[in-house]
């Protein structure tokens, strides 16, 4: 029972943060139509830009986010308007193998600034434990956690209240009528996928306590991203944090329960037992 | 107050206007008629900056906007209701409304736009919280007009608005472009409703396979053999 409740803590504490990833996602899906190949590379990125921060200036990865929020969010914008911006709206093909050929450059860019072994970056909290009766959490998780969750009612929030919120549901609504009202069409698209690389380097720090990290991992993340993504609808605010939580606990209950790579599994076999059955995603209607 | 000046537009290197050249005063009723396929809805898109002409020139009030994007013809208002009526399904009739007004020129007003948008259109007060996509084809028209004037439009440009409404509602429609029209707003008026466009308009345009076949007060228009023809395709 002990272990039953360990792995649920943990799976909904990391899950929540596999949602606020697959948000960014989803978000830049429902403006731009992209889907974004080099979601897990960015994640990289912003856990490797994390660890050259503590390798100069010995700053932890949650104090780093000054620095790599900004950064990455320009990083965002500069890649949607120059690269991606010229092909969104032709061939849908042609933005997957630029994300693609993107994937690869960074991961080949990290993997010749900071070589091919594991490394790790530490954070005052990283071994700190929170101990509630059988139930041990670690303290980061929490953090990604509560961290995670605000984010997503904040960019909720944002996407019903303000106007910049509402040019984004408009431009996913219907981009033509969006035009009509005066609303830059591409310039939203841009900032769109310049907040998703943004929270991806949120989610990056959330992540990266205690997790050793390697230039190959990014695949990783794209992948859970696009199975959460699947899971929640593309455009769903509640199925996609509901697909991230899924997600959270199928690879916490399989590293428990099943052999460690059985276990890393489970996820993807989840996935497709879902998608047979509910081949629309897990929510009902999508609410855009 | 908008002169179209030799217009050629096309997708793909096809032209679809061939010349096209019209004029509009202030405070006019001006109808573009034509049959499907004439080049009406290429034209009102031009209008508002979705297609870079060919060749041709777009002025408006004084100033060159052949040039400009569909965002700066929004703020200096130059406003299209689209063909279809094209509100946000998925937000309420508010949140509709609020888009209409969130060019730079429009946004500090929209408390007032609003109030005078709902004066206009009951009906939309009662609905204000209900999702656009759940109203009936008539209430869509009316928002699409009210998200329009909720941008401050100083030339309105109608695409089609009698398509799919019951007359009753067509009746409706017709009487608050009459009543915007009085209150001393520029209209376009695209239809292919011939009979109501000719009742309302004071001048007409009828467009056939993308040149202006015939142009003119309302009544010379409408007894001009070449309407009709225009009409048929023969």
């Amino acid at each position: 029972m002990a272990e039953f409740l360990q792995a649920l803590a943990q799976g909904l504490l990391i899950g929540s943060t596999y949602g606020l990833l697959a948000l960014g996602m989803g978000l830049v899906y429902g403006v731009s139509g992209v889907v974004n190949f080099s979601h897990g590379d960015f994640i990289s990125l912003g856990m490797f830009l994390c660890l050259a921060l503590y390798s100069a200036l010995a700053l932890d990865p949650y104090v780093s986010l000054v620095i790599t929020v900004p950064l990455m969010t320009v990083i965002g914008g500069l890649v949607y308007w120059y690269l991606l911006r010229p092909m969104v709206g032709h061939q849908f093909l042609m933005v997957v193998q630029l994300t693609l050929g993107l994937s690869l450059v960074l991961q080949n860019g990290i993997l010749m600034v900071f070589g091919g072994q594991p490394a790790r970056t530490p954070s005052v909290v990283e071994s700190k434990l929170l101990i509630l009766g059988d139930v041990v959490v670690r303290v980061p998780h929490v953090i990604a956690f509560v961290v995670s969750f605000a984010m997503a009612i904040g960019l909720y929030i944002m996407l019903r209240s303000t106007d910049f919120g509402r040019s984004i549901r408009a431009v996913h609504q219907n981009a033509h009528a969006a035009a009509l009202m005066g609303i830059d069409v591409s310039r939203v698209q841009t900032l769109t996928f310049a907040l998703g690389i943004g929270i991806l380097a949120i989610a990056a720090a959330l992540l990266l306590p205690g997790t050793p990290i390697q230039p190959a991992q990014g695949l990783r993340y794209t992948v859970i991203t696009l199975i959460v993504v699947a899971l929640g609808g593309m455009t769903n605010f509640v199925g996609i944090m509901l697909g991230g939580l899924i997600i959270g606990l199928s690879e916490a209950y399989g590293t428990i329960y099943l052999s460690d790579t059985l276990g890393m599994l489970l996820p993807y076999g989840i996935f497709v037992l879902i998608m047979l059955f509910r081949p629309q995603g897990l929510t009902w209607s999508s609410s855009r | 107050m908008l002169e179209v000046d030799h217009l050629v537009t096309g997708y793909g290197g096809v032209p679809v206007l061939q010349d096209v050249s019209l004029t509009l005063s202030a405070g006019e009723i001006v109808g573009l008629l034509g049959a499907n396929n004439a080049g009406k809805t290429t034209l009102i898109n031009s209008l508002s900056g979705m297609y870079a002409p060919m060749s041709g020139r777009i002025r408006f009030e004084g100033q060159d906007v052949t040039a400009m994007t569909p965002k700066q013809r929004v703020e200096i208002g130059i406003i299209q209701v689209p063909e279809g009526r094209l509100v946000f399904p998925e937000m309420s009739v508010r949140e509709n409304l609020l888009l209409g007004g969130i060019n730079a020129r429009a946004r500090t007003h929209r408390p007032r736009q609003m109030d005078h948008v709902l004066e206009l259109f009951p009906r939309l007060q009662e609905r204000l919280g209900q999702k656009a996509g759940t109203l009936s084809g008539g209430e869509q028209q009316m928002l699409a007009i009210g998200r329009a004037l909720m941008a401050e439009a100083k030339l309105l440009m109608l695409d089609e608005p009698s398509l799919g409404l019951s007359p009753l509602f067509v009746q409706y429609i017709f009487g608050i472009i009459d009543r915007l029209h009085a209150e001393g707003l520029s209209i376009l008026l695209i239809e292919q409703n011939l009979n109501l466009t000719l009742r309302h308009a004071q001048r007409c345009y009828v467009l056939e396979r993308g040149k202006v076949a015939v142009e003119g007060a309302s009544d010379v228009v409408k007894d001009d053999p070449r309407t009709r023809r225009a009409y048929l395709g023969l």
